[in-house]
């Protein structure tokens, strides 16, 4: 819903990716792993089986922070109950997909 | 879609004075005000005049009777900040069903905590229908398995039931009122009884002249859950007292974008809102990064402070940034309150700002004495949290009984109309904390110039050979650490082989090398020994485990505790490293 009120809609982010056409995913898995990668606990690259909150040094509030961003960037919502089922970064770059894809 | 009007224009302004909340509402229904639902973006999604929540909740109310639910069952209510909440609470008001608000799933992978919790809150309600958000109706049907729920689904399920022509049998005077899990553990979970009469009292005195003072001028703006008293009294029911509009952000997009709290306030002229420490500190902190360009908050004529330890720097921090935005630090109000007592026990005084007493911190552990001093690293800095609502006694009291006289700190005891009935359906913890008609707060602290100095909480407190030590003291010291947050630090004690108590600090970090990790417990300790002066052990946990919260989001110490004793905490909680083959 747009709001037709007059007051002015304040945007306290920067929406980079909202009008890119495409994004793969590739791009978002990338991206995902791009973020987390200062929560890494050793040596061993981030990938797509990564489980967020077992195998990262990285607690539910930079979690959320991170989710956050991401909705930002690529300008979706992801509902409460889908957040609360995804553990792997596969599964967060799927959901990224999937909500933007029913933009 | 455009917002209700934040004034009404013939009807007559009344400030409390009702016997319940259909009586409320029935009122404020014959005006134009009512809530208004903004996203992130500052865009209104919903708005409804107080009269169409009043005909919305009839509708549901007759739905409800009609489907054969019994006066005092209990309908339990996904509290995400939503018109389908105040549809289905005001709903059970007119049909004499009990609305218990819980609260929504914490993040990423968060689901089998959240079903468990919800399994607890269902059963400890005896809840025979169950309400959520659409997004949370999944979980609530497979939570509800097995319950005493005869309905669980999101509201197309309960607008499915046919309205009957039935009469409304709405909740009066002395009656009950709805259900408030308070702070307790989420493992037994307690729901305070919150009754029309205590609500009424409480609410008379949050919005009357010792409080809000709240005027048919003011319009107010909410981020808090209307899970929680402060989102749900304070923000819900006062306002509806008064015939006030409301706007509100949910806590989750205030979380996304604190500073779009602080837009709303700014475009809407709004005059009262409230947040614990951590929202002022969580809008500071992004506003370092974000301009501020266009706020004028000079409208603020209140922004209350309470559910947490009062933190007076984050108050500081907060004013000098929006001081430029016309932020008058004269608005902040600090406050102290609980569920047990609906939600407010004592306000600062108005226009006043926010007043600190550093006292010593030797005499305070050692004498249990809250002796003034010039602020410096000997010093410990309390804000003082006003006077205690009229009508409502307080009392600070040894551990004797012996009531204590200024500046000398004792447990918290309060009596009043106010005070709860007791918890629901649990006889034992309502006896252990209601003694002769006074309300054990649980809560530490002094008298200072009439008004209340809150401490702490009394469980929480370390004795360690004989001298009283603050856990908030160790925890903000050492999460001054550059490398830790506010929140990442748990202290408490122990009792040591001697009989004697020792403290351990667990520290919410592990970084990755071997040294950092050996560095950081030396840092922790130091800092420690330099604060209270005492050796403590210090735990790192890894952060994909987490320090242990209540339902309402505080830190629990005690589950801490409990786990460190259990040995979940070794090796950071982490997973045993698998033995090579």
């Amino acid at each position: 819903m747009r709001a037709s009120h007059k007051f002015k809609v304040y945007e306290f982010a920067d929406d980079a990716m909202s009008d890119a056409p495409t994004v793969t995913r590739d791009d978002v898995r990338a991206d995902i792993c791009r973020r987390l990668d200062p929560f890494r606990t050793d040596a061993r690259p981030i990938t797509g089986a990564t489980v967020i909150t077992k195998d990262l040094n990285i607690d539910s509030l930079a979690v959320m922070d991170m989710v956050m961003e991401l909705e930002d960037t690529y300008d979706i919502s992801i509902p409460l109950n889908v957040v609360a089922e995804i553990h792997t970064v596969d599964e967060l770059t799927d959901t990224v997909l999937k909500i933007r894809g029913e933009r | 879609m455009t917002p209700t009007a934040t004034a009404n224009t013939t009807l007559p302004y009344r400030r409390a004075g009702f016997s319940s909340v259909p009586e409320m509402l029935d009122y404020a229904a014959r005006g134009e005000t009512g809530v208004n639902f903004f996203d992130p973006r500052g865009r209104l999604t919903a708005a409804l005049t107080w009269r169409e929540v009043r005909d919305r909740a009839h509708v549901f109310a007759r739905r409800l009777i009609g489907a054969g639910f019994a006066r005092g069952e209990r309908l339990l209510i996904t509290a995400d900040t939503w018109p389908g909440f105040m549809v289905s609470f005001f709903g059970a008001q007119y049909a004499g069903l009990l609305p218990v608000p819980v609260s929504l799933p914490a993040g990423l992978g968060g689901k089998d905590a959240y079903l468990d919790q919800l399994r607890r809150q269902l059963s400890a309600s005896g809840a025979v229908a169950a309400l959520a958000t659409d997004e949370l109706a999944g979980y609530l049907t497979a939570a509800a398995e097995g319950s005493a729920a005869r309905l669980v689904g999101p509201m197309s399920a309960f607008e499915a039931l046919p309205e009957k022509p039935v009469d409304l049998r709405p909740w009066g005077a002395g009656e009950r009122c709805y259900l408030q899990f308070s702070s307790g553990s989420t493992r037994f979970p307690l729901g305070v009884d919150i009754r029309q009469d205590a609500l009424m009292a409480n609410i008379a005195g949050q919005i009357g002249d010792n409080g809000l003072a709240v005027s048919a001028q003011d319009h107010l703006t909410s981020w808090l859950p209307l899970y929680h008293d402060m989102g749900l009294i304070g923000f819900m029911l006062a306002p509806l007292a008064s015939q006030r509009a409301v706007d509100y952000l949910s806590s989750r997009d205030f979380a996304r974008r604190p500073l779009q709290w602080l837009a709303l306030m700014s475009q809407r002229r709004a005059s009262v809102t409230y947040s614990p420490s951590f929202g002022y500190d969580l809008t500071t902190r992004r506003a370092q990064t974000q301009a501020i360009d266009g706020l004028d908050l000079s409208c603020v004529r209140i922004a209350g402070i309470g559910g947490d330890m009062i933190q007076p720097n984050v108050l500081s921090r907060f004013a000098e940034r929006f001081g430029p935005a016309g932020f008058s630090a004269g608005a902040f109000m600090p406050s102290y309150g609980m569920a047990e007592v609906c939600l407010a026990l004592s306000f600062g005084k108005l226009g006043d700002g926010f007043h600190i007493d550093d006292v010593d911190r030797q005499q305070l552990s050692e004498e249990r004495v809250a002796t003034p001093v010039p602020e410096s690293e000997s010093s410990r800095t309390f804000v003082l949290c006003g006077l205690p609502l009229p009508g409502h006694p307080v009392e600070i009291r040894d551990e004797a009984g012996k009531t204590l006289p200024e500046r000398r700190v004792g447990r918290i005891f309060a009596q009043g109309p106010s005070i709860m009935a007791g918890y629901f359906e649990a006889p034992e913890a309502s006896a252990e904390a209601l003694k002769n008609g006074w309300l054990d707060t649980g809560d530490l602290g002094y008298w200072l110039d009439g008004q209340l100095v809150v401490t702490g909480r009394a469980k929480d407190l370390i004795i360690v050979n004989g001298r009283n030590i603050w856990p908030q003291d160790i925890e903000w010291s050492v999460e001054e650490l550059p490398q830790l947050r506010r929140g990442d630090v748990c202290a408490f004690s122990i009792d040591a082989e001697d009989g004697a108590e020792s403290i351990v600090v667990v520290v919410n970090a592990w970084p990755a090398k071997d040294d950092a990790r050996t560095a950081l417990v030396g840092a922790a300790q130091q800092i420690v020994k330099e604060t209270v002066g005492v050796d403590c052990v210090v735990q790192l946990l890894s952060p994909s485990i987490g320090l242990p919260m209540t339902s309402s989001g505080k830190l629990s110490r005690s589950r801490a505790r409990t786990r460190y004793l259990a040995g979940e905490y070794a090796n950071g909680g982490r997973r045993p490293v698998p033995v090579a083959t």
